[in-house]
């Protein structure tokens, strides 16, 4: 019982000592988060901005300037959306060109007496950036919309349906919140395969073990210390990471705390058995790198922890259902976005800890102090 | 050093079997330390020393044969040895980023009655790096801490393997001292070395060993008795070049005929002549060299030593080019 406080507390001093490691570890998952969540954008907005040119210069035409200016948002995305009236349509177009504006929109000289005419009509000149597809349509859209109302108010035309539109989906998710959790599964991951294998078969290879082998300290009072003191330091990180996430881009914990603690002490008793195993398995600390390269690269991108389980494809589904990783994930994004308690999450919670037992069970039995 | 001054067997070793694949690393070896006796394993680098050691320890699994520790057998009894056994291990690698009273605390952690850990960094002259992280302690330093740790569960029985290699001078010195002081508080030491001086200087018994065998064991002053020679002539031949090999046999035939000269070795192309009238060899040989117009170069006589015995016993020396 001494040992098992002495090894904890000495590995812990170890971690605290080790500055470098202590900083990259936590510092990656952090970069990586408020890189591609800066990279996506908070909530997927693309902003659009155009230029009106009045040629006409008369009530009618002001009408429609306002419409499309007072319009700053569309209906069909999430668009901030920015009119501007110049004069100058060689600078306009220069301006297209460039890629400054992604719409030009001109009033034609005698447009008010063209409307105004008996069954009259008359156009309005819309210029686009063909190259930009997205913002054209969205732009096109938008005016269209503008001139479909002018239309149909001078037509006096009056709608006999309308469609209501009412949201369904009341949590308003966007991809940082999908990747949250999908980072703090693979820190976990990635922390324990890679932290234990590396840290154990070095100290096999420089015969630290093989000194405390030779004294009566058990193996197993020895295992215990390294899974405590990595749970403390593992549970720590994760929740620096939960907090940045929740401080810097507001991603959401619905669920309980309680729970999310719970499946992280259940992702790093898997990884971390898993390491031991991986440890046990290389024969010198430069090949223990490989080999959990080997298992936790393909598991990142198989895991879930970028894309939607849903978007592979259909063969590689059940091979993706059984990985820890992605129970690990879902889980957290179960807890963190929609509020999942046990009563759903009970397979994921079952699925790992059948990992984290056969794991254990295998390392148990494999691991040499030299 | 007189008989029956150590009673007790603490260790026995019978015919302890080791090989890896075709190689024999210790062949069938048997011995006894006593209870209080600092006992040396002499022998060149792959002797056998550590695989020895080690399966005593009960760090590595005999092919064949036991060992016994205080009565208990280090294989069916590993507990019990390791309770009363103190390890050093050649390479002794710790964690570099605790420091000394830290690792300290942490071994003795491991034990039930372990030794106060002031007093025992003290005595291996540690007191003012007990603060200190391992990793800037000097090679002795680090040394020293090993041998403390060794210490911390106040064992019957030391091992050390090799503790001095590498050390400077002044440090081995440090190291001897210490080694010394346990063995007048009557602590059993398994001390293996590859040098001669040291062996000499520590060891009550010494165990030659050399390619997995005992080649001789005893204190060290019969060991060098064992020569039945007190002194040793040293030359090299500066016109051995056009030697032919008959020539060199006739060479040494007629050094061995020579006056009072008991053995004649030949290493690296420095001859050796042992003898116990020093006088009588050498004015003999310088005598018969001026005849015969052999260029002697390089003579030099001195006393004969423990590496004498092992290139007597074995042809090589303990050390090898």
């Amino acid at each position: 019982m001494k040992g098992y406080g002495q090894l904890t507390i000495a590995q812990l001093r170890i971690f605290g000592r080790n500055r470098q490691v202590l900083f990259w570890t936590l510092f990656f998952p952090i970069f990586l988060m408020i890189m591609i969540g800066s990279f996506i954008g908070g909530g997927n907005n693309v902003s659009l901005q155009g230029v009106i040119i009045d040629m006409d210069q008369s009530n009618e035409s002001q009408i429609f300037v306002d419409g499309l200016i007072s319009n700053q948002t569309s209906m069909d995305a999430p668009v901030s959306v920015q009119f501007e009236l110049i004069e100058d349509e060689v600078k306009a177009k220069e301006l297209l060109k460039q890629g400054d504006i992604q719409l030009i929109a001109i009033v034609p000289e005698g447009y008010s007496e063209e409307v105004n005419a008996e069954g009259g009509a008359s156009n309005i000149i819309l210029y686009y950036d063909e190259t930009d597809q997205l913002r054209s349509t969205i732009g096109i859209g938008l005016v269209e919309g503008v001139v479909d109302n002018i239309s149909k108010e001078m037509a006096g035309y009056k709608p006999i349906i309308t469609v209501q539109q009412e949201g369904l989906q009341s949590i308003n998710l966007t991809y940082i919140d999908f990747l949250v959790p999908g980072i703090v599964a693979m820190m976990i991951m990635s922390n324990n395969l890679n932290g234990v294998a590396g840290q154990i078969s070095s100290w096999r290879e420089r015969g630290v073990l093989r000194r405390m082998q030779s004294t009566t300290l058990k193996a197993s009072t020895f295992i215990a210390a390294q899974i405590t003191a990595r749970l403390l330091l593992n549970g720590l990180q994760a929740l620096i990471v939960l907090l940045v996430g929740s401080l810097v881009f507001g991603t959401q914990v619905n669920g309980s705390w309680f729970l999310l603690i719970l499946f992280v002490i259940l992702g790093t008793l898997t990884f971390m058995s898993i390491g031991f195993i991986i440890a046990s398995i290389a024969k010198t600390p430069e090949s223990a790198g490989p080999i959990a390269g080997f298992i936790s690269f393909p598991l990142l991108f198989l895991g879930g922890v970028f894309f939607p389980i849903d978007d592979m494809p259909s063969y590689l589904q059940p091979i993706v259902n059984s990985l820890p990783i992605a129970h690990l994930s879902t889980a957290f994004r179960q807890i963190m976005n929609v509020g999942a308690d046990l009563t759903t999450l009970w397979s994921e919670a079952l699925l790992l800890s059948g990992w984290m037992i056969v794991a254990f069970v295998i390392a148990s039995f494999t691991f040499k102090w030299d | 050093m007189s008989e029956g001054k150590f009673e007790e067997s603490v260790i026995s070793v019978e015919g302890l079997y080791k090989k890896y694949g075709q190689f024999i690393a210790v062949n069938k070896i048997n011995f006894e330390v006593k209870q209080g006796e600092v006992f040396g394993l002499l022998g060149p680098n792959g002797a056998g020393k550590t695989t020895t050691m080690e399966m005593i320890e009960g760090l590595r699994k005999p092919d064949g044969g036991k060992a016994l520790v205080a009565g208990f057998d280090t294989q069916k009894q590993l507990n019990k040895v390791k309770e009363v056994i103190g390890v050093q291990l050649q390479s002794t690698s710790l964690f570099d980023l605790l420091k000394v009273k830290e690792i300290a605390q942490m071994y003795a952690s491991f034990y039930p009655n372990p030794l106060a850990i002031e007093p025992l960094l003290e005595s291996v002259n540690l007191q003012e790096k007990m603060n200190d992280r391992v990793k800037n302690l000097s090679g002795g330093q680090k040394q020293r801490l090993a041998i403390a740790l060794a210490l911390v569960n106040d064992p019957k029985v030391i091992f050390l393997d090799e503790p001095t290699t590498g050390l400077d001078p002044q440090a081995r010195r440090t190291l001897w001292d210490i080694i010394l002081r346990l063995k007048q508080q009557g602590k059993t030491i398994i001390l293996s070395t590859h040098y001669m001086d040291e062996a000499h200087i520590l060891c009550d018994r010494i165990c030659l060993v050399d390619q997995g065998n005992i080649i001789a064991l005893n204190s060290p002053q019969e060991l060098i008795k064992s020569l039945d020679s007190e002194s040793a002539i040293e030359f090299n031949l500066s016109n051995t070049d056009v030697l032919k090999e008959n020539d060199r046999k006739a060479l040494i035939q007629e050094f061995k005929m020579m006056n009072a000269v008991k053995q004649v070795d030949v290493h690296n192309d420095t001859y050796i002549l042992y003898t116990n009238q020093l006088q009588h060899t050498l004015t003999d040989l310088i005598q018969q060299a001026d005849e015969k117009k052999i260029n002697l170069a390089d003579l030099q006589t001195r006393t004969a030593t423990l590496e004498d015995v092992f290139i007597h016993m074995t042809g090589r020396s303990l050390r090898e080019e």
